[in-house]
């Protein structure tokens, strides 16, 4: 059984179409990638599978569920987390205290909790250790009482991952992780992503760096114009011709 | 999006907080003693404590806008009067309705209203805050219309009831700490998180698996009892109550607390409420003035230290430290 | 009753028409700028008391007197501008704050009128002292005329200014993209404060021309900020032409509501069309602009 199945997603906005029939397969387990020249419809298909988009037709199965159109809550709280492309993090909270937000799914306690504090006191002290585990995951153990606005954006981006792990995904979803990282933090995010995948979580990205994906992705899948082109292996994909032409144009693909 | 939140202020670690800290109790307690005309002040600020604390959850934590908890106030202040001076009521189960209605009101109006953002959301809660006010008035049969209602027996159970000016001050005080820690209690905590997530950014709250429409509508009914336990204690502390007591002036003052204050924060209400009660009573025969001022320094607070006073300390010291540009 | 239906209508278009100017206003300055300007009402408020200062205590004959005091509250809003938005705006202050720390002007200004002009409430003459057209059973006024007139003529003009000059046109530009306008060379700034200055006249115009019919105090500037809010609303925030007809819409409403419910519904029934349109209908009879 697959983690994640599109079924023929589409996609209009009046007349424009930003997705057209996109199916694909997401396994259990490992790194996919989905590429494409901007404006293929990448973060669209992130928003539909997320729940803050719905499809004009097609649907989108997780694991057995069908979870076409449901709320982002709901989807979190299958498994299924993401991040986002301009990077959404609590800016007022400090870093610490964004990864404890990140543990709201797996911890319990409303109104009353907040009133008995000795109860809720080893609760919280296990979101602590949680939190601090995952911020030494990510190398940001030593800001952890920064406030998150303060962080260079290299970091914000680890923040964001590290607040989505806090989330214990079984699908982590990633819009262009690596974008504005030089490639220092590049490296680091890949030692991280495949890290996360090892430890069990199946991990989707949306990238353009390439020296990621083709370093870290076992699944690669390809958008332009909001179709898929392609889907396979690193190794498939960068010879496909209509990869490349979608990336270099025709002529190259000629050469090719 | 913009948040009106900042940062859980370790308390005890800023010396100008301690001071203020320290010079707010030395003031109270000089009153209890001496008693005399400050002390229906200070009932003023604490009950206003109680209501700002409530509107600090509600705009400070979650980060939403209301122009319109004068409403519940009005609510549960007008039921706590109804029973008590007409029905002769206890006061503690005429309190108890009140809340519960307060509580109801909150429940209906929150469902349409939180969806709603920005100033549509500021509008509708105007609008809510304004109708309360038309109903005080037009009600008369209840509520007495302009003239207000009278006569409301101080708080107590039974024979035992809190009619000196001292012991009123004392139960408020008491009622208004509670309130203060329960909201710190209620932000150091997952659902105060949650709330924090929610200002900070709806999409990644949503992404976490956080219900955003549950927890506003949450922040907004625990907001609402805070504004129902203000308007319960106000008439009872005052013994009349009016339309105009829960009128627009309750907005405007209690926002410029709020923002005077340091909207957000621990101490920020309370600071607030001190600071608004106290200084127009050096300008006591000056009573026209007051709203004025009210607004010109809300004005001035929002344009340069909008963080209020509990932001001063961070405010100076990074000026003092100005990186180059 | 079918008279008194149709009387009610009479007046209620009429005063519909004030709630629109005021209306246009807030569609102006947001339209300008995104901000809503809270203080709309005590323009409406000045408009009124300037003119009726000006004529009962400097004996300025009515038409001068109504000039002045659009002038007047035209200059007043370029300092409302000046003093408490432009330094809100150069800090990108929140929405909420913006609000806030205009509802706060409005207070200001408020007491200030207090202050200087007490509690009484002041008028103005009917501009034409004639006793009223017969219509069949109806008595129209010739104020009503004057509303009802000034307004689409106020309105007419209003629309031509942004549609075909110079000034107007780059007003629109700004509002639809700030950034792009002052790479254009338009200054931005100033075409804040101009959208202020005509959106204060335009309050004031409305002031002067409904004071004939109902008396002016220095409370009266929220209720109308409210009407000409709701009128906004019901319009389609942002759309000046829906303004005139949303606060038509909500004068011939609030008036049935009086000679229905009585008198005691008046705000109610304004401030429950407000809330239904916000609630279920938030982009207003006609849409928005966005």
């Amino acid at each position: 059984m697959s983690m994640l199945r599109l079924d023929s997603i589409t996609r209009r906005f009046g007349g424009l179409v930003a997705l057209e029939n996109v199916s694909l397969e997401i396994q259990t387990s490992g790194i996919t990638a989905i590429i494409g020249p901007n404006g293929a419809g990448k973060t669209t298909l992130f928003n539909i599978i997320s729940g803050f988009n719905t499809p004009s037709a097609g649907r989108v199965l997780f694991g057995d569920d069908d979870i076409t159109g449901i709320a982002p809550e709901l989807i979190a709280r299958r498994g299924l987390i993401r991040t986002f492309q301009l990077v959404q993090l609590f800016d007022e909270l400090s870093v610490l205290e964004n990864v404890k937000v990140g543990r709201h799914l797996h911890t319990r306690g409303g109104l009353l909790m907040a009133f008995l504090p000795r109860l809720a006191a080893r609760r919280e002290a296990e979101v602590e250790a949680a939190a601090q585990a995952l911020l030494r995951q990510t190398g940001l153990a030593d800001r952890a009482c920064v406030p998150a606005s303060a962080l260079p954006y290299g970091q914000k981006r680890l923040l964001e991952i590290a607040r989505a792990l806090a989330a214990e995904p079984k699908l982590l979803l990633l819009d262009e992780p690596a974008a504005g990282l030089n490639r220092e933090e590049t490296l680091r995010l890949a030692e991280l992503l495949r890290a996360v995948a090892a430890a069990g979580t199946a991990v989707l990205l949306i990238e353009h760096d390439m020296t990621l994906v083709m370093n870290v992705a076992a699944q690669i899948a390809v958008l332009d114009f909001g179709r898929l082109i392609a889907n396979g292996t690193p190794a498939e994909v960068r010879q496909n011709p209509d990869v490349i032409a979608a990336y270099l144009g025709q002529a190259e693909a000629a050469l090719a | 999006m913009n948040s009106l939140t900042s940062t859980w202020a370790k308390r005890g670690s800023n010396p100008v907080l301690l001071a203020v800290w320290g010079l707010a109790s030395a003031l109270v307690v000089y009153v209890l003693i001496r008693g005399g005309y400050l002390m229906s002040v200070l009932q003023i600020a604490a009950i206003y404590t109680v209501f700002v604390t409530g509107l600090n959850i509600f705009m400070g934590y979650t980060g939403q806008v209301s122009f319109g908890h004068n409403a519940f106030a009005a609510v549960s202040g007008y039921t706590s009067a109804v029973l008590t001076a007409t029905y002769n009521w206890e006061p503690l189960p005429a309190a108890a309705v009140g809340l519960g209605g307060v509580l109801l009101c909150a429940l209906i109006i929150g469902y349409p209203t939180l969806r709603l953002r920005g100033h549509y959301l500021a509008m509708a809660t105007l609008a809510i805050g304004l109708i309360a006010y038309d109903v005080a008035v037009e009600w008369g049969s209840v509520t007495q219309g302009y003239m207000g209602i009278s006569g409301i027996p101080p708080i107590g159970i039974g024979r035992w009831t809190v009619a000196s000016d001292r012991g009123i001050l004392v139960l408020l005080i008491i009622v208004a700490a509670i309130g203060m820690f329960a909201a710190a209690g209620i932000r150091r905590s997952r659902l105060g998180r949650a709330f924090v997530a929610i200002a900070g950014s709806e999409n990644a709250a949503r992404a976490l698996g956080i219900d955003v429409s549950h927890y506003k509508l949450v922040a907004f009914l625990i907001s609402a009892f805070y504004a129902g336990v203000a308007g319960s204690l106000f008439v009872h502390a005052i013994g009349f109550v009016s339309p105009e007591v829960f009128g627009l002036h309750m907005v405007v003052l209690a926002f410029t607390m709020l923002y005077i204050g340091g909207i957000g924060t621990f101490v920020g209400p309370a600071l607030g409420a001190l600071i608004v009660t106290l200084l127009p009573e050096s300008f006591r025969t000056f009573n026209e003035y007051q709203d004025l001022a009210y607004g010109a320094v809300l004005i001035l607070i929002l344009i340069y230290a909008p963080g209020g006073v509990a932001s001063l300390p961070k405010l100076l010291s990074s000026s003092s430290r100005r990186k180059p540009a | 009753m079918l008279d008194l239906i149709l009387q009610s209508l009479a007046s209620g278009t009429a005063v519909g028409c004030i709630y629109g100017l005021i209306g246009i206003g807030f569609c102006v300055i947001y339209n300008a700028s995104g901000i809503v300007n809270f203080a709309q009402g005590a323009f409406v408020m000045l408009g009124g008391m300037v003119a009726s200062a000006a004529l009962k205590t400097y004996g300025i004959p009515l038409p001068l007197a109504g000039t002045l005091a659009v002038l007047v509250c035209a200059g007043i809003g370029i300092i409302l501008e000046r003093v408490v938005v432009r330094p809100l705006w150069d800090r990108h202050s929140t929405t909420f704050v913006m609000i806030l720390a205009t509802l706060a002007a409005q207070i200001v200004i408020e007491r200030m009128t207090l202050i200087v002009a007490g509690d009484q409430p002041h008028s103005l003459p009917m501009f034409t002292d004639l006793p009223p057209l017969r219509v069949g059973h109806l008595a129209i006024s010739y104020q009503f005329l004057w509303i009802v007139g000034g307004s689409a003529l106020v309105i007419a003009m209003l629309a031509l200014f942004f549609a075909s000059t110079k000034t107007g046109k780059a007003m629109r530009a700004c509002a639809i993209d700030p950034d792009a306008a002052a790479l254009q060379g338009i200054p931005v700034s100033r075409m804040l404060a101009l959208a202020f200055a005509l959106s204060a006249a335009l309050g004031a115009f409305a002031g002067v021309l409904i004071t004939p019919t109902q008396y002016i105090a220095f409370n009266l500037g929220v209720p109308f900020a409210i009407s000409g809010f709701i009128a906004a609303i019901v319009g389609g925030f942002g759309r000046p032409l829906g303004a005139l007809a949303g606060g038509i819409f909500l004068g011939v409403v609030q008036a049935l509501a009086i000679v229905v419910l009585g008198s005691a519904f008046k705000n109610i029934a304004a401030l429950s069309i407000l809330l239904l349109f916000l609630f279920f209908r938030p982009t207003g009879l006609f849409g928005s602009t966005t």
